[in-house]
Order: structure tokens, then C-alpha cells, then sequence
């Protein structure tokens, strides 16, 4: 485990967090104004999670996302700018405007694609760590799925999988208790989705997904196990998304109430963070206002980026379709 | 009769001592097992009335579902839950002092009986291990413990020659409020309280221990190493660890043995305050809880105002004397 954990991780996770949050916050705005064309499914309240296990990884570490995202992206290294050409179908966007939210993907970052299919990524991010096991190459893959994919046959053969051949591959499950607007308890028989590992044969831990700590300290466990040849872990963070499924405050749905969202409001993962930075010295209210600063000019400046890119044209429709062989 | 009070943690014996160690899984399924066979083992011994917490997973609400209740036995679920965490045993706790429980049954490891014990000190208890660090409650048969929880609610049992008073630690912490610890509390230069369990031992700064058990495994094993103290001596133990002193090798969690640099090691009489101060995190019961400012004061003092704990043998040999298992066809 870490022996001290230097003042820059402890900044760059709550950098990473406020990155994210602001990015949504934005992106919904602009979706709600018809700015962004379809559907966003927002990241708000769940940051811990992704700045927690990102922090572990490196850019040759790969990671397979959800129709859920954007945070992921943010956390792996994805920049604004490119992010908001891609939200809004520009040609500049990360995949050059033509996978839109539910599918951002960069191979330089090592992000193999935020998938819409809810289950999608597991079995991707076994088949990655199988060539990295293959290799010797000592990367790990991570995938992100939720309470809702867990019941999915592809996780239960991704997870089987992995467990046989001993793979390094995190199966990070966000427990926000909902696949979409159903209720955990209405969706499967157990509890944690953490009980589920040891049918499989690996270790399954839950961790409070709305603390960033928490998830830092057992991703690195779980991350250091998977690199060392040790093989899968699950890891079950519970979560909330403050938004509804779909957007910022969805249909008038009735799943569930005001006081539930306003409870979970009340563990914050960000404000939590930022009182134990001021308390232990760590930032000042200043160094704060600072950091919210900074990001919003980033995000006013990918935000006119992607208004003043071109979309794509009539030409690059069947471009990046088929892949045609690699270049020598 | 007086009824008998249950509580079950969803949360225990999944944390990340599973990663870092080699610490069993208890999974749900497994303690709704246990709270099936405590109330068969309670009924067969003549409970009729069970109050339990409504806990977030539904664990007793579902064991209860799967057995054959006889008639005029009667279950009453407390409101909730409220938050899905540790303030849920702690009201359930309140709520159950408030009903006169003759006996409450905890499934749960160390941290899940301090929460209970922060809502109703002077409660009479059988705690069960379903955590990770157990020295607080015990590895036994559900059956056998729902066997006692019977005895007790019917009052068949001096309490006297099966339940002893258990030791705990108070803390004062300046300007917040106050905690408690049944078993060890620690200061340590942590700076967050993260995944809770402790895992660092260059973090540890002293320790104060009401059982230092050789036997067990955690912070109390590492007073338990050094100058052992059990729950019957009246008096804790001190102990500060120092990169410079003597190593200690010793298992800071199932399945985890560290070379812990250890300081000086004292006996503390009951009653003696202890005084420190931050920064740091505290420690109750192996899980950090409470994070301290720099010069924040804090304040220990060691009692024996803990819960009263019912020793299972004693209980079924005493049962046993008195036939209470006999009956004429």
C-alpha cells in the first residue's frame, strides 16, 4: 500500500474530480439548450470512481467505459476540446465526430471505447488483458460497468474468463442502484455485486464509491495485483448519479424521490474532499477558487473549439468504417 | 418476556482486506444463513419476541421469510434504513435501548459492535464474527448463540454467572464529538480515512488497548506480542511505535504480517487519562474514523462501562444444570 501519499496525487484527484463535474454540468447545459445533438448520460456525482482508479493507470493501460463515459475519458487524460468537438459531431472531435457521446474512444490514451451496448466492455477488456498477459507486457486493462451489466451474460463470461487465466484486468463495477430507472432490488437478488467474484474465483471487495480515497486506496491493491501477475479483482463501488439517466433532470420520472437524491448530495465526493484538503492543509480556499477557475477557461475553450470546428462532410462518411490493414 | 434484539451488517467482511490480505469473504447470503439458524436456536429456547434492524440489503427481513415461524412468535422491524451505513446500527441501537432488549444478537466484526455500543452502551450482547478483525465478537454456532439469546430473553439464566462487563475507550476530541472504542484506539500520521482499514504500520503513533490479544490478529495482536492484557485484567495498555525501536513482526490483518517499529509499552490503570493531539487520523477497533487538525486535542480514559457480553458456554453449561433442555415427553 502507499507508505505517504505526496500533496500532487492528492491535488491531481481532486483536479481530476472538479474536471469531470464541470464538464458535465456544461455538457448538459448545452444538451438542454440544443447545442449538443441526441442523448447525454452524465457523470455528475459518480467522480470518485474514475479520478480513484485512474490514478493507477498509465497511458499504455488500457480501459473499457459505459454509455456512461465522459469521466472516464476526463480521467484517463482526455482533453475538453476534442471531447466537445466529439459531443457536438464535429470533424475535430476524438473520433471525428462520428461516435458522439456513448463512444469516445483514443488508442494513444489507451481508451478502447466507451460502448452504448450496456455489458459491452467487459468482455473487450478481458480480450485485451489476455494479449497483454500473451505479450508480457505488464499492462492492465480496466473496465467500467455497472449494477445493471453485472447481470449480463458477457460479465459473467468476461469475469469467468479472467479469473481462469488469471488475467490483469479490474472489473470495476458503479453501483449507483439503478440500471437505468430500475431499481437494484429490482433487478437482481443479491445486494453487492461484490459476493458475485467469489463464484468466479477471484477476490471481490465493495468500496464506498463516493469517497475518493477509499476507491484510490483499493484500486491501487487491486491495480498492483493485477500488474504483478496475480490476476482479476472486483471491485463493487457504491455510487449515486445526482442526474437522471438520461440528461440533467429527465421526464418527471417517479423512480425515485427528491430526498434520496438530496441525501446522497449530502456525502458529496468533491466537497467532502475539498474539507479534508483545508482541514489537513493541504489546499487553501484560494488554491480552490483557483483550480475551479482554470478548468471552467479550459472548458470555455474547448466549448468555442467544437463550435468553430467543421463537421464532417459528405466524403468521410464510409471513412474510418472498415479496418483495412496497418500501414507499413 | 422481554424481546430479543438483531442486527445484521451488510457491510461487513467485504472491505479491502480482502485485496491487501487474505481475509475471508462473508457474503449476505452467508450471515441471512446465521440469523436463520440464531432465531431457530432463540425459539427452540422459548423467544417469542424479536425486534431487528431493517438493514439496507434486508438481510434479517429476508431470513426471517424463510423459516417456519410457530404461532405467537412475534417480529417487529425498527424504521429505516436511514443513511446505508454505520448510523443505521447506531439508531437501530437507540431504538432497541428504548424497547428494553433483554439481549441483542450482532452480526458484524469489531467496528459493526462499536456502532452498536455508541447507540446503547449498557446493552447485553452476543456478537458474532461476520468482519474482519474479530476480537470483539466470536466465531461460534448460530444455533448455540440463538440457544442463549432464548435463555437470556426468557430470564432463565442469572445474568451474573454468564455476562461480564467489557472494558472501552472514550475519547474526547476538541470541538467535535466524542467516540468510543471496544477494543483499541490509535493515533496515526494518516492524513484521510480512505478505505479505513490500517494497513501502513510506519503511520502507526500509539496505540491504547483495553485487550492486547496474542491470540488475534491487528492492532490489539501487536500489544498482544508485547505485554498481553485480556478483557477480565483492570488495566490497558500503551504502546508507541517508533521507526528507531525494537521490530515487532506481526499480522496487521488476516493473511498480513509487518515488521512494525515499536516504541515504549506501558500498562495503563483504569480511570488514567491519556493525552495527544494532531495531526492525524484516529483508529477505533482497526478502522480509521476520525480525522484530527494539527493541535487538535484529544483525550483517552479507559473504563469498564462497556456492554455486557454473554459467555455462550457458561450460558448452555448453566442451562445444561438446570435441565432447561429437558422436558417429560
Amino acid at each position: 500500500m502507499a507508505k505517504k501519499i505526496s500533496t500532487k496525487v492528492l491535488t491531481d484527484l481532486h483536479l481530476n474530480m472538479v474536471r469531470i463535474r464541470r464538464f458535465e454540468e456544461e455538457a448538459g447545459k448545452l444538451m438542454e439548450d440544443g447545442k449538443i445533438p441526441g442523448a447525454l448520460h452524465l457523470y455528475v456525482g459518480q467522480e470518485a470512481v474514475a479520478s480513484g482508479v485512474m490514478a493507477h493507470l498509465n497511458n499504455q493501460d488500457q480501459i473499457t467505459s459505459t454509455h456512461r463515459g465522459h469521466g472516464h475519458v476526463i480521467a484517463k487524460g482526455g482533453q475538453f476540446s476534442p471531447m466537445f468537438a466529439e459531443l457536438y459531431g464535429k470533424a475535430t472531435g476524438y473520433c471525428k465526430g462520428k461516435g458522439g457521446s456513448m463512444h469516445i474512444s483514443n488508442m494513444a490514451l489507451g481508451i478502447l471505447g466507451a460502448n452504448g451496448i450496456v455489458g459491452g466492455g467487459p468482455p473487450i477488456a478481458m480480450g485485451a488483458a489476455f494479449s497483454n498477459k500473451f505479450r508480457k507486457s505488464k499492462q492492465v486493462s480496466v473496465t467500467f460497468f455497472g449494477d445493471g451489466a453485472s447481470n449480463e451474460g458477457s460479465f459473467h463470461e468476461a469475469a469467468n474468463m479472467a479469473a481462469l487465466y488469471q488475467l490483469p484486468c479490474v472489473f470495476v463495477c458503479e453501483n449507483n442502484g439503478f440500471g437505468e430507472y430500475t431499481a437494484q432490488s429490482n433487478h437482481q437478488a443479491v445486494t453487492d455485486v461484490a459476493d458475485r467474484a467469489a463464484g468466479y474465483g477471484m477476490p471481490g471487495v465493495v468500496v464506498d464509491g463516493m469517497d475518493v480515497m477509499a476507491v484510490y486506496e483499493a484500486a491501487e491493491a487491486a491495480v498492483k495485483r493485477a500488474r504483478s501477475g496475480a490476476g482479476p479483482t472486483l471491485l463493487e463501488c457504491k455510487t449515486y448519479r445526482y442526474y437522471d439517466h438520461v440528461g440533467v433532470r429527465g421526464m418527471g420520472l417517479t423512480y425515485r424521490t427528491d430526498e434520496e437524491v438530496e441525501a446522497w448530495k449530502q456525502r458529496d465526493a468533491i466537497e467532502s474532499f475539498e474539507a479534508l484538503l483545508v482541514k489537513q492543509g493541504v489546499m487553501t480556499q484560494k488554491k480552490l477558487d483557483n483550480v475551479y477557475a482554470r478548468v471552467d477557461a479550459d472548458i470555455q475553450e474547448g466549448i468555442a473549439f467544437a463550435e468553430s470546428s467543421p463537421f464532417p462532410t459528405e466524403d468521410d462518411l464510409l471513412e474510418d468504417v472498415y479496418f483495412v490493414g496497418a500501414k507499413s | 418476556m422481554r424481546a430479543v434484539g438483531l442486527v445484521a451488517n451488510p457491510a461487513s467482511g467485504k472491505d479491502i482486506r480482502r485485496l491487501t490480505g487474505k481475509a475471508s469473504v462473508f457474503d449476505n447470503r452467508e450471515k441471512l444463513a446465521i440469523v436463520r439458524r440464531a432465531v431457530v436456536g432463540a425459539i427452540a429456547a422459548g423467544a417469542q419476541h424479536f425486534i431487528y434492524m431493517n438493514d439496507s440489503h434486508g438481510i434479517v427481513r429476508q431470513a426471517l421469510a424463510e423459516i417456519d415461524v410457530p404461532r405467537g412468535i412475534k417480529f417487529e422491524a425498527l424504521p429505516g434504513p436511514e443513511s446505508s451505513s454505520a448510523m443505521d446500527t447506531v439508531a437501530a441501537a437507540e431504538q432497541m435501548a428504548q424497547r428494553d432488549c433483554a439481549v441483542v444478537l450482532v452480526l458484524g466484526g469489531d467496528g459493526t459492535n462499536r456502532a452498536f455500543v455508541r447507540g446503547w452502551r449498557d446493552s447485553t450482547l452476543i456478537s458474532l464474527s461476520t468482519g474482519t478483525n474479530n476480537v470483539f465478537p466470536v466465531m461460534a454456532e448460530a444455533t448455540v448463540a440463538g440457544m442463549a439469546l432464548g435463555l437470556v430473553a426468557r430470564g432463565q439464566i442469572k445474568m451474573a454467572a454468564v455476562a461480564g462487563q467489557g472494558k472501552i475507550i472514550d475519547t474526547e476530541i476538541e470541538d467535535e464529538e466524542p467516540d468510543i472504542a471496544l477494543i483499541d484506539a490509535v493515533l496515526t500520521t494518516e492524513v484521510f480515512i480512505g478505505a479505513r482499514a490500517l494497513m501502513t504500520p510506519e503511520a502507526l503513533r500509539e496505540a491504547f488497548l483495553c485487550r492486547a490479544e496474542p491470540a488475534a490478529v491487528g492492532i490489539t495482536s501487536l500489544g498482544g506480542l508485547i505485554k498481553p492484557v485480556s478483557d477480565r485484567d483492570e488495566f490497558g495498555l500503551h504502546v508507541t511505535f517508533s521507526s528507531a525501536g525494537k521490530r515487532l513482526y506481526a499480522p496487521m490483518s488476516p493473511g498480513t504480517f509487518e515488521s512494525i517499529g515499536v516504541g515504549q509499552s506501558k500498562r495503563i490503570k483504569l480511570g488514567r487519562t491519556l493525552r495527544s493531539q494532531g495531526p492525524g487520523v484516529l483508529a477505533f477497533d482497526g478502522e480509521r474514523e476520525r480525522v484530527v487538525g494539527l493541535g487538535q486535542k484529544i483525550v483517552m480514559q479507559m473504563s469498564r462501562t462497556g456492554p455486557k457480553v454473554i459467555n455462550l458456554s457458561r450460558c448452555l453449561h448453566k442451562a445444561a444444570t438446570q435441565k432447561l433442555f429437558v422436558r417429560s415427553n
